[in-house]
């Protein structure tokens, strides 16, 4: 089997296939790198979103004035997939309502104000030691209790991932961060290696995947050391990668590991892989062994306007703004905040806006490392970016044709296949903000598709309206008829013509549309076949 | 645009298009200097006319089309073009070839286009053959000043009277020099019936080392290998820097060798000549990795290039060996402009998670008529 071929390969020190592109930009991680991981002080104030990943909300358990311990669940999931929210520290429950959470649009959702009391009392949670004797669902449930997701950034949904029920070959344990900034993952591993190997086997068992490597970047002397240095007798392999972005990305990352490719519009798991994040491994652990829900996180604050940038294991719902003041934010140089890495990161709208689940890094930036962006100039088509993209796509074609709304080009150059990496953005020579109107074209085709579908329900509720109206009609005409083979009564003639009455106009109005709809659906192919026959021929032709 | 990026990427390499510009500029200093040394200074007042007539060109199409001038002027791809087409034209031309040139290359094969990035065909090189077609004559008389390609004054460095001369050439009206048209050497170089004895005869270079000259006499005739090593180097340059890919160079280096190959009788003095002076007794080089480089109308995909500058280097063969034309790199690279976006729409790599470069339609809706609403 080639998959356990490479796995073979990469336990002898190969560092897996590269990923065709990518690039390698300066890092930054110097200046948090070999920080101490510290717990922030408890913040007074907490701000816990109901909506924690995608668009379903929890439903608050507590009431404003409601007093909570630390681990308590004050939210409930209603849906799957959606997990439940508990207390970072204990306190009094202050509002339920409205607040900015992190976006670069000034959004609001409702979220839940914890004040915080400074006990920090806990509420019990059982501690398992012994969680080998478990079977693999009871530590499903225990993880998915443990409100464990995604950690990673982008937020997946670990229950998804975990029982999507199909057989899981390969677990795969992401430290391959290579975003500029972020070191989240390399504190853990270097402070916690022992733990987050512990939480992989949990994970490993829980999906009962036959084997798991852990992924790292090969510049990332410390934490390899670290996980070199917990010698446990369990088949967790360490692969090293090379340090080139967007590697860590999960379709790349596993290009990377198995020399496989997850087909497009697929997840890992259709293809047997599962990838999960160090952080996740962690909290897993957490959530296992210790009984403690996923309250906190890994977070990195850096950036040329902190002083003294660094990682903390910060409670979730802290505000960013309470963190930079922390690690004394510069405020002359400080001119905008970055929620993520430099390169995938969002550009926060305002900073009172708490720390999710999802939140990796906090980037402080000033003008010195993040100047304002150049004149955006012609694309001269150099194919730097083409050379690269990850994906092997054709930015510069992608460009052409998102600029001229040539949306089926657009789709057959594989617009859906972008995974907005940034790496094309990065090269531009002509500092042409491609991902933009990637992201711009996406949304519009989406719109697009919508309308489509609307339009094809609404096709289809006049179609049914049709038939029933012919249904009626020939219902009409079976009963006059036999109403004349029975040469009958008044009764029958008198329902026949209300029948008659009602359905005549009924039908000619529906006809009428019907005609119109036709008439417009012909002159619409009409004008399209036009000016699309040069288009078409060219297509037909290969 | 606005003042700080709205989404993500934050960063930026350092690579821009203006520098990009000048490098390629940069890079074609050996190969210009050489040219200067061996034909005179009629290079390089070629090269700054074309420039001066370029750059005026360009900002006049860019204020008609109500542009940013310096932004654009300083994107410096009116300069390559000029540099490029300047080199191509003969030293000694008048001054209205270059300015009809880059009139030609600016205003119709660039700017009514829709300027950089836009156009179609190599600006320089529709410019050049333009006033190929037109101005056959003045196209092909390769005029070197007299001292520079004199037996007696071998080896003398440029002189005052040389630059005296190419000025008179190039400005007519001048009365700097006084000679006779008469005394004026057309060119050892680009006479149609030079082209045989250019390509038929054995290595210049080759023969100044074994008869122990000096192979930067001007007397030696090594002019055209030196130029073309100039520029060679000078496209291995733009190679280390990553600002040109080695496909389309590779390529069209790759099938003139192969051509010359295939048709070199040794022996013959026939004009299929030998496979060493179809690389570098000629206009390939600069043709290989400067021209056919340009990456506006290049084709942009990785197997187009390949496929781009084998048919460059078929059609620089063909043409060169078969056809009517001195040197074919103008109708070569033209050629190859044709063939750029059929290419790119063909020869796609093939995307990750997908069988083949075409992604399928999105999700189940219709995929073809998504394009034409709008």
């Amino acid at each position: 089997m080639r998959l356990v071929e490479n796995i073979i390969g990469a336990m002898r020190g190969k560092a897996g296939t590269p990923i065709p592109g990518g690039i390698k930009p300066p890092d930054y991680k110097q200046a948090t790198l070999r920080s101490r991981l510290m717990p922030t002080p408890i913040p007074r104030e907490l701000i816990l979103p109901l909506i924690q990943h995608g668009s379903t909300r929890t439903k608050p358990l507590v009431k404003p004035g409601d007093k909570v311990l630390k681990y308590q669940t004050i939210a409930c999931s209603e849906a799957t997939g959606i997990v439940d929210l508990h207390a970072p520290t204990s306190g009094v429950i202050r509002a339920i309502e409205n607040f900015a959470i992190p976006s670069p649009l000034n959004k609001e959702s409702m979220c839940i104000l914890l004040e915080s009391d400074g006990f920090d009392a806990e509420i019990d949670h059982n501690a398992i030691t012994d969680y080998c004797s478990l079977s693999y669902l009871e530590l499903a449930k225990l993880i998915e209790e443990g409100a464990i997701f995604g950690l990673g950034g982008e937020g997946y949904l670990n229950r998804l991932k975990l029982s999507s029920g199909k057989a899981v070959k390969l677990l795969i344990i992401n430290a391959a961060e290579n975003e500029p900034y972020i070191t989240a993952d390399e504190a853990l591993l270097r402070e916690k290696a022992k733990l987050v190997v512990l939480g992989a086997k949990i994970l490993q068992a829980a999906c009962m995947a036959e084997h798991c490597v852990i992924a790292i970047d090969s510049n990332n002397t410390d934490a390899i050391e670290a996980l070199e240095q917990t010698q446990l007798n369990c088949p967790i392999e360490l692969i090293k990668v090379a340090p080139k972005y967007p590697t860590g990305s999960e379709k790349q990352l596993i290009q990377t590991i198995t020399s496989k490719e997850v087909p497009s519009g697929k997840y890992p798991a259709d293809i047997g892989i599962l990838m999960h994040n160090v952080g996740t491994a962690y909290a897993a652990y957490q959530a296992v062994v210790e009984g403690k829900p996923c309250i906190s996180r890994i977070t990195t604050l850096a950036g040329p306007a902190l002083q003294t940038p660094k990682n903390f294991e910060t409670l979730i719902g802290t505000s960013v703004d309470y963190l930079l003041e922390l690690c004394g934010l510069n405020q002359q140089d400080h001119t905008m905040t970055l929620m993520g890495g430099s390169l995938m990161g969002v550009k926060l709208a305002r900073t009172d806006v708490p720390i999710l689940k999802t939140t990796s890094c906090i980037i402080a930036a000033s003008n010195a490392e993040f100047p304002p962006p150049a004149l955006e100039q012609a694309c001269i088509r150099c194919g730097f970016c083409a050379d690269a993209c990850p994906v092997s796509l054709l930015p510069q074609q992608l460009y052409l044709y998102a600029k001229c709304q040539y949306y089926s080009e657009l789709i057959s150059h594989g617009l859906n296949d972008c995974i907005e990496c940034g790496a094309c953005a990065y090269v531009c020579p002509s500092n042409i903000p491609l991902v933009q109107y990637y992201r711009a074209s996406k949304e519009e085709i989406g719109n697009q598709l919508k309308n489509e579908m609307s339009s094809a329900q609404w096709k289809q509720r006049f179609q049914y309206h049709q038939y029933r109206a012919k249904k009626d009609k020939e219902a009409s005409r079976e009963s006059k008829k036999r109403g004349a083979v029975a040469k009958t009564d008044e009764a029958v003639q008198s329902a026949g013509s209300t029948v008659q009455n009602m359905l005549p106009t009924f039908s000619r109005e529906s006809a009428k549309k019907e005609i119109a709809a036709a008439v417009d659906r012909v002159r619409k192919r009409k004008t399209r076949l036009i000016a699309s026959s040069s288009d078409e021929n060219t297509e037909s032709s290969k | 645009m606005t003042s700080s990026p709205q989404s993500s990427p934050f960063q930026h390499a350092r690579h821009s298009t203006n520098n990009i510009m000048l490098m390629v500029v940069a890079a074609c200093i050996p190969g210009i200097s050489i040219s200067t040394w061996y034909f005179g200074y009629g290079i390089l007042v070629n090269v700054l006319l074309s420039i001066a007539f370029a750059l005026s060109f360009e900002a006049a199409a860019v204020s008609l089309r109500e542009r940013h001038i310096q932004a654009i002027l300083a994107d410096n791809s009116a300069l390559v073009a000029a540099v490029l087409f300047g080199l191509a034209i003969p030293p000694g031309s008048p001054w209205w070839i270059p300015f009809l040139g880059m009139g030609f290359a600016i205003l119709i094969a660039k700017h009514i286009y829709g300027g950089l990035g836009q156009n179609p065909f190599n600006p320089a090189m529709c410019g050049y053959l333009f006033l190929l077609l037109c101005f056959p004559l003045e196209m092909t008389s390769w005029h070197i000043p007299s001292d520079a390609l004199s037996d007696v004054q071998e080896f003398a460095p440029i002189s005052l009277s040389g630059l005296q001369q190419s000025l008179q050439l190039s400005f007519p009206f001048l009365n700097l020099s006084t000679f006779s048209s008469n005394e004026l050497i057309d060119g050892l170089a680009m006479a149609t019936p030079l082209i045989e004895s250019k390509l038929a005869g054995t290595s210049k270079l080759l023969a100044a080392w074994q008869t122990d000259q000096s192979m930067f006499s001007r007397s030696s005739e090594t002019a055209w290998e030196l130029v073309n090593i100039g520029y060679f180097f000078g496209g291995c340059f733009l190679l280390l820097q990553r600002i040109i890919s080695w496909h389309i160079p590779a390529a069209v280096i790759a099938t003139v060798l192969t051509l010359s190959i295939l048709f070199y009788s040794p022996g013959g003095y026939t004009i299929y000549g030998t496979p060493y002076l179809h690389l570098f007794g000629s206009a390939t080089m600069i043709g290989a990795f400067f021209i056919a480089t340009d990456p506006v109308s290049a084709a942009t995909t990785s197997k187009g290039k390949l496929v781009y500058g084998m048919i460059i280097g078929l059609s620089i063969y063909s043409v060169r060996v078969w056809g009517n034309y001195l040197d074919s790199i103008a109708i070569a690279v033209l050629l190859g402009n044709f063939s750029a976006p059929l290419l790119d729409h063909f020869l796609r790599p093939r995307i990750y998670g997908h069988k083949k470069g075409v992604a399928g339609p999105a999700g189940k809706g219709s995929d073809g008529d998504l394009g034409m609403d709008s």
